[in-house]
């Protein structure tokens, strides 16, 4: 591998990494507060990119208010999905788990008829390219990485500066007694859906115009978003935002050196491990 | 007993009816009916560790072990299919130990979140180790399978192979599930905490009956493999392993014959649309119905209607004044 | 004669020690408290007895045998039975049912009898588990659902199972725990009478009357260490233990 094309793969994988890292962060914010996993999330990342091609390329609405559009459709969906799935199950594990693996394969499927069977592209937002080190990098990845930055400060400054984010992190502590202190629990739950969702749509809209969408896209990321989540220790928010960047980082490198295929299926055969002799993630407290 | 009597004539009615499929139908039914019962090995084969409390979401890596060593052994070594099978079966059961053995101290997500990702390695596995399994070419030229040296030419026959395959599974596991050891699982399913306190080994029983699963899942992919004679590495991923959920949830838990019916009814209504998106938009509704108004499975069907019925046949006559 | 010795005893939880170098006994025949603020680690305490925890450090004896970092099945097996702070029970089944399971699972029959036997319990165990029931005073409740009994009830059934699996050594996590004074009272004359019966008992309680009207001798854990020993007048009476209660409202019963 020569320098540049290390930091080519570098600079690709932080962008990567903060994709994942969107992805990752309201998994494991709704597994810290409902204890959880969305396996939706890969879908809600499908139907994020797949607004940004009707609204931004179909319809010609610029890309700012697509991109918004998609959060906040797709966050009135989790709301939604809070209400009418998780809601009337009443916190059994098993069951949400199951129903939300059934909507996740009925998303997926339901886009072939809606969407047609063919692969759609999104032109270019952000066309050409920058030098930096001597390397060409596209700007569409590049833009990629303060668009996720600043969502993530976003997160931090609602979860630790508002009321709503402190009653969030009450019930992560201890749903009962948030109840007790008059938190509504099934008001912030949805708030998490609402959340969740739309990071997750936000992180389709920023891949729409780099990949090309189809109603399957969304498997990768979410599969990398669970490693991620084991990585940082589920429920962890520094830990999802540590596992991201590490992720990106090796998934560029490692790819580019094997293929794509074979690095996948080294992180699952590491996932395996970690889950097996490490259960709260690398970064987290065994106990 | 009357109700054990009704039981046995309606399983003895079924079990006639399933052998006549060849004689009434066409070799276009005697295949649908023979991959119905493939899936109702598969269901049933799960319930053991569900009843145990383990999510188990990648059962079908278990099916695709047992397909790809039966295929490979008798392809490439030529050895008899029975013996294919069972090494197939045994190989997909020692895979479920090795799995199987270091996850038991993983509850509820963290049990889920493994399986999941062990059914992503078994078909990247499938799919990278070109020279072995021909990738995503696909694997062909899959031997008929055979009974004592005899090749089963007819659909038919190998029709009435796997439902031979299927009674015996089966009647194996419904004994188990009326043991004392169908109630240990149970027990655990219950509350491991409490079971362990009580004596229960609990890591034992969860490993031997996750290991049966994948036993008998090895089998039905063996069978499979066999029947189809192709075998494509995403065929047994993830949407495989869901489906095998969804029999036993839309099926019912409760009861042993839940999977079984999950399976019959889901095979057979999504028959028309096997292979589409429909297929799956089907599946995937009948479970988020399932699970939203009917929590207990088919199962608890005529449970809830004959409610329903009496609760109107109370209302009607004398229509309440007040709530 | 020691039926239970704990040496060291201790568990660390990343820095902080829930269990710390606590040396325990308890003699064949006693009723023994352990007592101590929220937090202290009695809990802890037992999940290490019973083998839910691995310790630390340090050993634990029964009957004899060193039991350390053995698994909690097989420290029921030998008898040392425990029951939880939080109320468990299998909650879809009925309050025989229940028992029955605690008679089944730690009746040890062989391989062969597990895969052959019929679900069905033998009439002889059904009369068991009612008879258990009827000792708990359970009896009228047989037939219900457990998660429909009344709280105290659950309560008690929890220590109807930990008796139908032939417990030595009885670990009770606060077994009183939401009841009322005319309940508490009836469950302190149960363990009484368990004890009668011939099995040792430890017990886990912060209703310090119920405490000090059935233990022989308490031991007193505060911040994972143990603090005093003695009878219930000794202790109750120990300066440091007066100073490790002030201000958690316990004291004064
Ligand atoms: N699994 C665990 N992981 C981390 N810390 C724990 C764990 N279990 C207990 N602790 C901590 O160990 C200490 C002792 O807890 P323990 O439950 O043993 O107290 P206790 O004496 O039973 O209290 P209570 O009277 O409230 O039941 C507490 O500080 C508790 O937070
Ligand atoms: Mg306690």
């Amino acid at each position: 591998m020569t320098f540049a094309l290390f930091v080519q793969s570098a600079i690709v994988g932080v962008s990567l990494g903060s994709i994942y890292i969107l992805m990752a962060l309201g998994l494991t914010l709704m597994f810290g507060m409902m204890h959880i996993i969305n396996f939706a999330h890969g879908a809600v990342y499908m139907l994020g990119a797949f607004v940004i091609y009707y609204i931004f390329f179909q319809g010609g609405a610029p890309y700012f208010a697509a991109f918004v559009a998609s959060m906040i459709l797709l966050g009135v969906f989790g709301y939604l999905v809070e209400r009418s799935i998780y809601r009337p199950i009443k916190g059994g594990i098993e069951p949400t788990l199951v129903a939300l693996l059934a909507l996740t394969t009925f998303l997926q499927a339901a886009g072939y008829p809606v969407f047609g069977q063919l692969d759609k592209h999104v032109p270019p937002v952000f066309p050409g390219t920058r030098n930096i080190l001597g390397v060409g990098i596209s700007v569409e990845r590049l833009m990629i990485i303060p668009v996720a930055a600043a969502l993530v400060i976003a997160l931090y400054l609602f979860i630790n500066k508002t009321r709503l984010g402190a009653a969030m992190r009450a019930i992560e502590q201890d749903k009962e007694a948030a109840a007790l202190q008059g938190v509504n629990v099934h008001v912030v739950n949805g708030l998490a859906f609402a959340i969740g969702f739309a990071l997750a749509a936000a992180s389709g809209a920023l891949m729409a115009p780099i990949f090309k969408l189809d109603p399957m896209m969304g498997e990768q990321p979410l599969l990398k978003a669970f490693i991620i989540i084991i990585l940082g220790g589920l429920g962890s928010v520094p830990g999802a935002i540590l596992g991201g960047l590490m992720l990106g980082l090796i998934d560029s490198i490692v790819a580019t050196a094997l293929g794509a295929e074979p690095a996948f299926l080294l992180s699952f055969v590491f996932i395996i491990m970690l889950l097996l002799f490490r259960p709260t993630g690398l970064f987290g407290y065994a106990s | 007993m009357p109700r054990k009597l009704g039981v046995s004539i309606v399983l003895a009615v079924l079990v006639i009816l399933a052998l006549l499929v060849p004689e009434l139908g066409g070799d276009y039914y005697v295949h649908v009916f023979a991959l119905v019962f493939t899936n109702v090995i598969l269901a049933a084969s799960l319930r053991p560790s569900l009843t145990c409390g383990q999510l188990n979401i990648g059962h079908s890596a278990f099916m695709s072990i047992g397909a790809y060593t039966s295929a490979l052994l008798a392809k490439n070594l030529a050895v008899p299919f029975e013996i294919a099978l069972l090494c197939g079966a045994l190989l997909a059961a020692a895979v479920g130990l090795a799995i199987g053995y270091p996850s038991l101290r993983l509850r509820g997500v963290y049990f889920a979140m493994v399986t999941v990702a062990f059914v992503e390695v078994i078909r990247l596995i499938a799919q990278l180790w070109v020279s072995l399994t021909r990738g995503m070419s696909g694997l062909s030229g899959i031997p008929k399978p055979s009974l004592l040296g005899m090749t089963l030419t007819t659909r038919a026959s190998q029709y009435y192979l796997v439902v031979g395959l299927a009674v015996v599974i089966l009647l194996v596991l419904w004994k188990l599930e009326h043991s004392r050891l169908g109630l240990i699982w149970k027990s655990i399913g219950m509350g491991d905490n409490l079971a362990q306190s009580l004596g229960v080994n609990i890591a034992r029983h969860k490993l031997l009956a996750f290991m049966l699963g994948c036993f008998f899942a090895g089998t039905a992919g063996a069978f499979y493999a066999h029947f189809i004679r192709f075998l494509f590495p995403p065929e047994f991923g993830f949407l495989m392993a869901t489906n095998i959920l969804v029999y036993n949830y839309v099926g019912g838990r409760g009861h042993f014959v839940g999977p079984i019916l999950g399976a019959i009814f889901l095979s057979l209504l999504s028959e028309p649309f096997r292979g589409s998106p429909y297929e799956t938009i089907f599946f995937s509704i009948a479970m988020l119905l399932t699970i939203l108004f009917l929590p207990g499975g088919l199962i608890t069907l005529p449970g809830k209607l004959a409610e329903l019925k009496r609760w109107r046949a109370a209302a009607s006559p004398t229509p309440s004044p007040a709530a | 004669m020691a039926l239970l010795e704990t040496r060291e005893l201790t568990r660390l939880f990343g820095g902080l020690a829930a269990v710390s170098r606590v040396d325990l006994t308890v003699d064949k025949g006693e009723i023994v408290g352990l007592i101590g603020p929220n937090g202290a680690g009695k809990t802890t305490c037992f999940n290490l007895l019973t083998g839910f925890l691995r310790p630390t450090r340090g050993s634990i004896v029964f009957d004899g045998e060193d039991i350390t970092g053995l698994r909690p099945h097989q420290i029921a097996a030998r008898g040392l039975v425990r029951t939880f702070q939080q109320t468990t029970l299998f909650q879809d089944l009925t309050a025989l049912e229940n028992v029955l399971l605690g008679l089944h699972l730690s009746s040890g029959k062989g391989p062969r009898q597990v895969l052959f036997s019929r679900r069905h319990f033998p009439a002889d165990e059904i009369a068991r588990g009612r008879e258990v029931l009827d000792f708990t005073g359970l009896a009228a409740h047989a037939d219900q659902l457990s998660r429909n009994l009344p709280h105290g009830h659950q309560r008690v059934l929890g220590i109807a199972m930990a008796l139908a699996a032939q417990p030595r050594l009885l670990l009770l996590d606060e077994p009183v725990t939401g009841m009322n004074l005319d309940e508490s009272g009836r469950v302190m004359d149960l363990v009484k009478t368990i004890r009668s019966r011939g099995t040792t008992i430890l017990l886990v309680e912060h209703n310090m009357k119920a405490v000090m009207g059935t233990c022989e001798r308490i031991v007193v854990l505060n911040f994972g260490q143990k603090l005093a020993e003695g009878t219930p007048s000794q202790v109750s009476t120990s300066p440091d233990v007066i100073q490790a209660y002030l201000g958690t409202g316990v004291a004064d019963a």
